[in-house]
């Protein structure tokens, strides 16, 4: 049984800032992370076609890592995180994928020798655990995940990540018909068990080879329902929802750390602020330097508690000023290094707040993703902490009661983001509070009506 | 520390809101004779009971079951797209009206024994090596609402699948999502293997990290940014356009 957090590491919420958390990690070549300073997370895609083979694939990570090291010595930075997402080849084949990290690390070791650089090097295994048809979160795909995350941390990863997929089914029908009970159903329970089960495993992993179980993200279901809604002119889904959705994400995102993770959490966790307020652990975020992959509503506030700040992916490529990669990192490493001079000017508690309030009124999103309002939905997770379901609605009704209680002359909303949060708010007040019942009555519902979920296969029912 | 976003920020979407409810636009747009506008309201509700029951009602009442397809259920779905299209509702409720018109067509085609012409036929697929199928989904869902046949391939299809169906359906138009620029290329050989076959079928491609510089890069493809261009595609073949026409209209970049 995984020890559930029942209360937060932070006793105030203004106590949370960038670059600094309660328990900050190292990795091998030096690089802390939350240990005072933020440094720039480069993330990357290999070009289409390098994907045919293994010596291709090799080859165009070489190429990508020099470049990026390159650029970060030329440019004077004291650190430099690297993230690889795989690309499924990589993880299927879990040579490939350890064979891309050992050449990785080989060449930022070679950097850090000759200048003394701090380097990390983060691997994401894809989530393979899928058939053509239907999720098999366990079984024959799930022992090759495991054997991907063996061959990476052999081969030097020093922390180790994933997006997982749990749940995904349900919200995918979910939340194209707003049904809210469907969201916390997906995301907050059965996101959270298959949470629990994989990070048990990872951090066994992670501690037989000396490396750091580090954490996951919603991306597969809040990120969804952020990407759906969209730009404030989209009509595709309603922000309040999208923010809802992603109050649910934290406490499963938090089931990893549960289970065993130590951070620094993966960079498209929006809800990371959330999560960092429970467990002091690191986090990575994207926002405004993260453009080249997708745009948000809140790329300032975003890195008010960042400990890594992340360009979330680029496609390899050249560019005026040098490859994708060279480009990216620099931008971000030169947004660390605005963030570190506040924090040796003793300004950073300052720069954190304008920050967040060049977006906080943006958009119903940022609003509650905001530091002090993040904190609150936090309390609210940890208040029922040892029930899975009981604080996934807590999460739900905390967004919907930060949003109800903003001054409407700041925040202000659509009649349609309004109309949309008062049916969500009416749906969760409907709701049970007996998980037993919840549990029994949406799988009831949900095998009638979504004919790709198998429960037993995947949650072990 | 706070601020005053006014000076900062627009939130052009609440200021460009309509000044009629969803609903009263809606209300405007039904037919005004029953049981049309009962059976209409409930598809904008998305309550397929009172879609069911309202059907009941027009058969019993000697309405021909299969025309109260094209007479009333689709009536209901357009304006459902209309106001979708107009911005004034989002897709969850376009998604709900769906589900319920299409419930209805079922009960219709079961009670009338046989089912009315479709506009066109759309083969659909999420790309080979690529299990996002979410976007696929919506783009399926939108084209049913809009009155086309649906072959759903699925996702992760491999390309000698999509060529067969193709073959075996002669759609109107054919699909492909994808959401990883690694899958994406399946479009390519899709493309290749269907001129091969001296098959010049339109085909729509979109999806989270295929881009209109991608798409444009083989000579079937047409780039849908949006899931609501898929119905808005088909329309436009339907209406004579040809490939040349179909990019000048949907190229936007």
């Amino acid at each position: 049984m995984v020890k559930r957090y029942t209360s937060l590491a932070y006793k105030n919420a203004d106590d949370m800032i960038f670059g600094k958390s309660v328990y900050p990690v190292k990795a091998e070549l030096g690089l802390e992370v939350g240990a005072g300073y933020v440094t720039g997370e480069v993330n990357y895609a290999p070009r289409p076609e390098a994907g045919v083979s293994k010596e291709k694939l090799v080859s165009e990570y070489r190429r990508l890592t020099t470049d990026i090291m390159a650029r970060a010595v030329q440019v004077g930075f004291p650190g430099i995180s690297l993230e690889t997402e795989h690309v499924e080849q990589m993880t299927n084949n879990p040579d490939w994928g350890g064979e891309v990290a050992h050449v990785q690390k080989t060449i930022m070791e070679e950097y850090h020798e000759e200048y003394g650089i701090k380097t990390a090097l983060r691997h994401t295994p894809g989530d393979i655990r899928e058939n053509r048809d239907l999720l098999a979160l366990i079984g024959a795909k799930y022992d090759t995940l495991m054997e991907s995350f063996e061959a990476v941390a052999d081969a030097g990863a020093d922390f180790l990540s994933i997006e997982t997929m749990g749940g995904k089914e349900i919200l995918d029908y979910a939340i194209l018909r707003n049904d809210i009970p469907g969201l916390v159903y997906a995301i907050g329970c059965l996101g959270s068990i298959d949470m629990t089960m994989i990070w048990e495993d990872i951090r066994k992993i992670a501690d037989k080879k000396g490396r750091i179980a580090a954490g996951d993200t919603d991306c597969s279901q809040a990120n969804t329902a952020m990407f759906i809604a969209g730009g404030l002119l989209d009509k595709n889904l309603a922000h309040t929802i999208a923010i809802i959705a992603r109050a649910i994400s934290a406490p499963r995102t938090l089931a990893g750390y549960e289970a065993g993770a130590q951070g620094p959490g993966k960079d498209c966790g929006y809800e990371n602020t959330i999560v960092k307020a429970i467990t002091g652990c690191p986090i990575a975020q994207e926002g405004k330097t993260s453009t080249c992959a997708h745009s948000d509503v809140m790329g300032n506030l975003v890195m008010q508690c960042c400990d890594l700040w992340s360009n979330e992916s680029v496609e390899y490529h050249g560019e005026f000023g040098g490859t994708s990669v060279q480009c990216w990192s620099e931008s971000l490493n030169y947004d660390a290094a605005m963030l570190n001079v506040a924090t040796e000017t003793g300004n950073a508690k300052m720069l954190r707040d304008i920050l967040v309030l060049s977006d906080k009124y943006r958009d119903p999103q940022g609003y509650v993703l905001a530091y002090d309002n993040a904190y609150s939905v936090a309390e609210a997770i940890a208040k029922d902490g040892d029930d899975l379901y009981l604080r996934a609605k807590n999460a739900a009704i905390a967004c919907c009661d930060i949003l109800n209680a903003a001054d409407k002359k700041k925040l202000v909303m659509s009649k349609f983001e309004t109309n949309a949060l008062n049916d969500a708010k009416a749906a969760l007040d409907a709701m049970t509070d007996e998980a037993d019942t919840f549990m029994s009555d949406s799988m009831e519902k949900y095998k009638a009506e979504v004919a790709v979920f198998r429960p037993d296969d995947n949650y072990k029912f | 520390m706070d601020v005053d976003p006014s000076k900062i920020l627009v939130r052009y979407n609440v200021a460009k809101e309509k000044a009629q409810t969803p609903e009263e636009m809606a209300a405007e747009m039904y037919p005004s004779t029953e049981p049309a506008k009962t059976i209409c309201a409930a598809i904008f509700d998305g309550e397929e009971d009172d879609v069911i029951e309202g059907l009941e009602k027009a058969i019993e009442g000697g309405a021909d079951a299969v025309k109260l397809i094209d007479d009333v259920l689709m009536v209901g779905m357009k304006i459902v797209t209309d106001l979708y299209d107009q911005g004034v509702i989002f897709l969850p409720n376009v998604m709900m009206s769906a589900d319920a018109m299409l419930e209805g067509i079922e009960y219709c085609k079961e009670q009338g024994g046989a089912a009315p012409k479709p506009k066109g036929k759309v083969v659909c697929h999420v790309a080979e090596g690529d299990v996002h199928d979410i976007g696929k989904s919506i783009v399926a869902a939108l084209l049913r609402a809009a009155g086309y046949e649906v072959v759903d391939l699925g996702r992760d299809v491999p390309v000698d699948e999509v060529i067969a169906a193709v073959k075996k359906e002669s759609p109107m138009m054919l699909t492909g999502t994808a959401l990883m620029t690694t899958t994406m290329y399946a479009f390519k050989e899709v493309n290749d293997r269907l001129l091969e076959s001296g098959i010049k079928v339109p085909f729509q491609c979109g999806g989270g990290a295929v881009n209109q510089d991608f798409v444009t890069q083989y000579e079937l493809g047409v780039y849908g940014e949006e899931a609501a261009d898929a119905p808005k595609m088909a329309d436009a073949i339907l209406s004579g356009k040809g490939l040349a026409q179909l990019k000048e209209q949907f190229h936007k970049h």
